[in-house]
C-alpha cells in the first residue's frame, strides 16, 4: 500500500485505540529505533501494517558521521525493513554518533563539497544494503558552521542527484532553520528541487528564550502553527501532491487531535496539490 | 579547515564530557547570538532527552528518590555512560552498578536492586517471542545423558536475588500502592521476572526453586543445576520441578 494524503506518526500511547477502532488514518509512520526489539511493540506494529501503509523513518544512522556507517545498525534496520516492507524509508542529514557514543540527536553538519562526497557513500551504502530508495530529511538546526559553503537545499539537491535518493522535506524543519539562522525559508522551499521530493513532515515548534533572543525550538510539542501551514501551502504547490505526515511527541495529545492535523494539511492537499507524487 | 572529525569530536566534548563548549565553539558562526548559547541548545536537548528515556525505564527508582534528584544521578550517568546504540530501549544497563557506587545513593542501599528490577522487566518486555518450546528435547535425551543436559530457556526470563524485599518495594511505588507497606526485614527477594503474553510479569520463589531454575537459565547442566537446588533445600522435588519447567512455558527446546 503506498501513502497518499496526510498521515500521523504512530506513537505508544495511541497504538491500543487505533488497533481498537481503526481510525480513518491514510498512514502511519514510526520511529525505526523502537522497534529493532522483539516483543508486543513489534507485533502489535505488525497488525496495524495490514490495515495501514507504513513508513519506516529512521533517527540513528547517523548519516553524516565522519566515523562510517554502523554496520551492526544498519542491520538491524534491513531486518526491520525485511519484516515490515514498509511504502517508505527514511533517514535524517544530520549526525548522531561519535567516538561510538549515540549522542541522541540529529546534530547539524557543515556543508560543503568534502563532507557531500561523506553523506553521498553513506547513503550510497545505506541504499544498496536496504536494497531500495531512502528519503533523508532536513534537520532542524540552531547554528551554522564557518565552514559551510553550499546551501542547505543544494546540498539535497546534489545528494539526490549523485544518490538517486529522494527528500523529505520536513516544513516545520525549513521554518525552525531558517528563522534561527536569518534565512529566507520561502527561498528555501522554492531552491529544492521538486521532483526528488518523496514526503513532507510537518510539526509544531516551540519559542524560546536564548540570552534575550527568542529561538525556534523543534519539540513536536503543539498544533503547525499558522506560519509553518502557509510554507506547506508553497510547498505542495511547488511540489504536488507528496504524501504527508503530522508529527507530535512532546505532550502528545489525544488521538482524535492529532488525526485534526492531519485532515487539516488534506483539505490542504486537495485545495492546492496538483497532481499525486510517488515516492516509492 | 578542520575534518568532519575533529568537528564531531569537540561537539561530542561539548555535549557531554564538558560544560566548556570553546573548542567546539571556534567552528560556529554566532549569527547574533553566541555560539556556546547556539551549542547550549544541543546540550539540553541531549541531556534531558537521555535523562527521559532513564525515567521510563527506570519509573520506580525515580519516585523513590524524587525527580530533581533523579535528574542529577541521570546526568551523572549521561556523562560517565552515554548510550553505545540508537536504541534508548537498550539504554541503562549498567544504571543498576552506577547506582551502587554514587555516594550520595548511599542511604538507600536497596535502590540499586530495585533499578535491577526494572532493567530485568525492561529486558523482558523488548525480549525476542520465543520460537518453540515443549518438552521434546528432555523426552528424546537417554537417561544416562539427562545430567549433562543444558536447557534453553525463553528469551525474555531474568532470575535476580536480592538481600532486600524489592517486589514489595515495587508494588508499593505504583499508583494506588501506596497502601502497601514495606518491612525492609522481610527477608530477601529471589524473583523470576518474564513476559508472558504482551505482559511483563514478576513473581518471588521458594529458595530450591530458584537456585534450580537460575542454575539452567545460566545454562549450568541439570545436574549441576539440582545440586545447587540441594544445597539450599534438601526436600527438592526434581520431578515436579521439570514439570513446572514444561507448565510454565520457561523452557525452549
Amino acid at each position: 500500500m503506498h501513502p497518499t494524503g496526510c498521515g500521523i506518526g504512530l506513537r505508544s500511547p495511541h497504538v491500543a485505540e487505533i488497533l481498537e477502532t481503526g481510525p480513518g488514518i491514510p498512514w502511519l509512520e514510526v520511529h525505526a529505533e523502537n522497534y529493532m526489539g522483539g516483543g508486543p511493540a513489534i507485533r502489535a506494529l505488525e497488525r496495524l501494517r495490514a490495515d495501514y501503509p507504513v513508513s519506516v523513518h529512521g533517527v540513528g544512522l547517523s548519516l553524516g558521521t565522519a566515523e562510517g556507517i554502523d554496520e551492526r545498525h544498519l542491520d538491524r534496520l534491513r531486518r526491520l525493513v525485511d519484516r515490515l516492507k514498509p511504502a517508505l524509508v527514511s533517514e535524517h542529514l544530520s549526525w548522531s554518533v561519535s567516538g561510538g557514543v549515540y549522542l541522541n540527536h540529529l546534530l547539524p553538519l557543515p556543508y560543503t563539497d568534502e563532507i557531500l562526497d561523506t553523506v553521498v557513500e553513506h547513503v550510497a551504502r545505506v541504499q544498496g544494503r536496504l536494497g531500495r530508495r531512502l528519503l533523508v530529511e532536513n534537520p532542524s538546526s540552531y547554528l551554522r558552521f564557518r565552514e559551510t559553503a553550499i546551501s542547505e537545499p543544494q546540498f539535497l539537491n546534489e545528494l539526490a542527484a549523485r544518490t538517486g535518493c529522494g527528500v523529505l522535506c520536513d516544513v516545520n524543519n525549513v521554518y525552525v532553520t531558517c528563522t534561527n539562522l536569518g534565512g529566507d525559508a520561502d527561498a528555501w522551499i522554492d531552491a529544492l528541487d521538486p521532483s526528488s521530493v518523496g514526503e513532507i513532515h510537518l510539526a509544531g515548534h516551540a519559542i524560546n528564550d536564548a540570552d534575550g533572543r527568542s529561538i525556534l525550538i523543534d519539540d513536536h510539542g503543539s498544533f503547525v502553527s499558522a506560519d509553518v501551514w502557509a510554507l506547506y501551502v508553497r510547498a505542495i504547490r511547488r511540489y504536488g501532491r507528496v504524501p504527508s505526515l503530522v508529527e507530535w511527541d512532546t505532550d502528545l495529545p489525544a488521538l482524535g487531535v492529532l488525526i485534526g492535523e492531519a485532515k487539516k494539511a488534506e483539505r490542504l492537499l486537495d485545495a492546492n496539490g496538483a497532481s499525486d507524487v510517488v515516492a516509492a | 579547515m578542520s575534518s568532519l572529525h575533529s568537528v564531531q569530536r569537540a561537539f561530542r566534548a561539548a555535549l557531554l564530557e564538558q560544560d566548556d563548549a570553546r573548542r567546539a565553539a571556534d567552528d560556529v558562526l554566532p549569527d547574533g547570538l553566541t555560539a556556546g548559547a547556539r551549542i547550549a541548545v544541543y546540550r539540553h536537548h541531549v541531556r534531558t532527552s537521555l535523562t527521559e528515556a532513564l525515567v521510563s525505564t527506570f519509573p520506580v527508582v525515580c519516585r523513590l528518590v524524587d525527580r530533581r534528584f533523579f535528574g542529577w544521578l541521570a546526568d551523572c550517568y549521561i556523562r560517565k555512560h552515554p548510550p553505545a546504540t540508537p536504541c534508548l530501549f537498550e539504554y541503562g544497563g549498567v544504571f543498576p552498578a552506577f547506582i551502587e557506587r554514587f555516594p550520595a545513593c548511599a542511604a538507600l542501599p536497596w535502590l540499586a536492586d530495585v533499578a535491577q528490577l526494572e532493567w530485568a522487566m525492561n529486558l523482558a518486555f523488548h525480549a525476542p517471542d520465543a520460537t518453540s518450546m515443549g518438552p521434546v528435547r528432555l523426552a528424546v535425551t537417554p537417561p544416562d545423558e539427562l545430567g549433562a543436559l543444558i536447557l534453553e530457556f525463553e528469551p525474555s526470563v531474568t532470575y535476580l536475588a536480592s538481600r532486600w524485599p524489592i517486589d514489595a518495594i515495587w508494588r508499593a511505588n505504583q499508583p494506588g500502592g501506596e497502601q502497601l507497606g514495606v518491612d525492609l526485614d522481610s527477608g530477601p527477594g529471589r524473583l523470576e521476572i518474564r513476559r508472558r503474553d504482551d505482559d511483563v510479569v514478576f513473581r518471588a520463589l521458594p529458595a530450591g526453586s530458584f537456585a534450580f531454575r537460575r542454575a539452567l537459565a545460566d545454562h549450568e547442566p541439570l545436574e549441576r543445576a539440582v545440586d545447587a537446588a540441594l544445597a539450599t533445600d534438601s526436600a527438592f522435588d526434581l520431578a515436579g520441578e521439570i514439570r513446572a519447567l514444561l507448565d510454565e512455558d520457561l523452557v525452549a527446546t
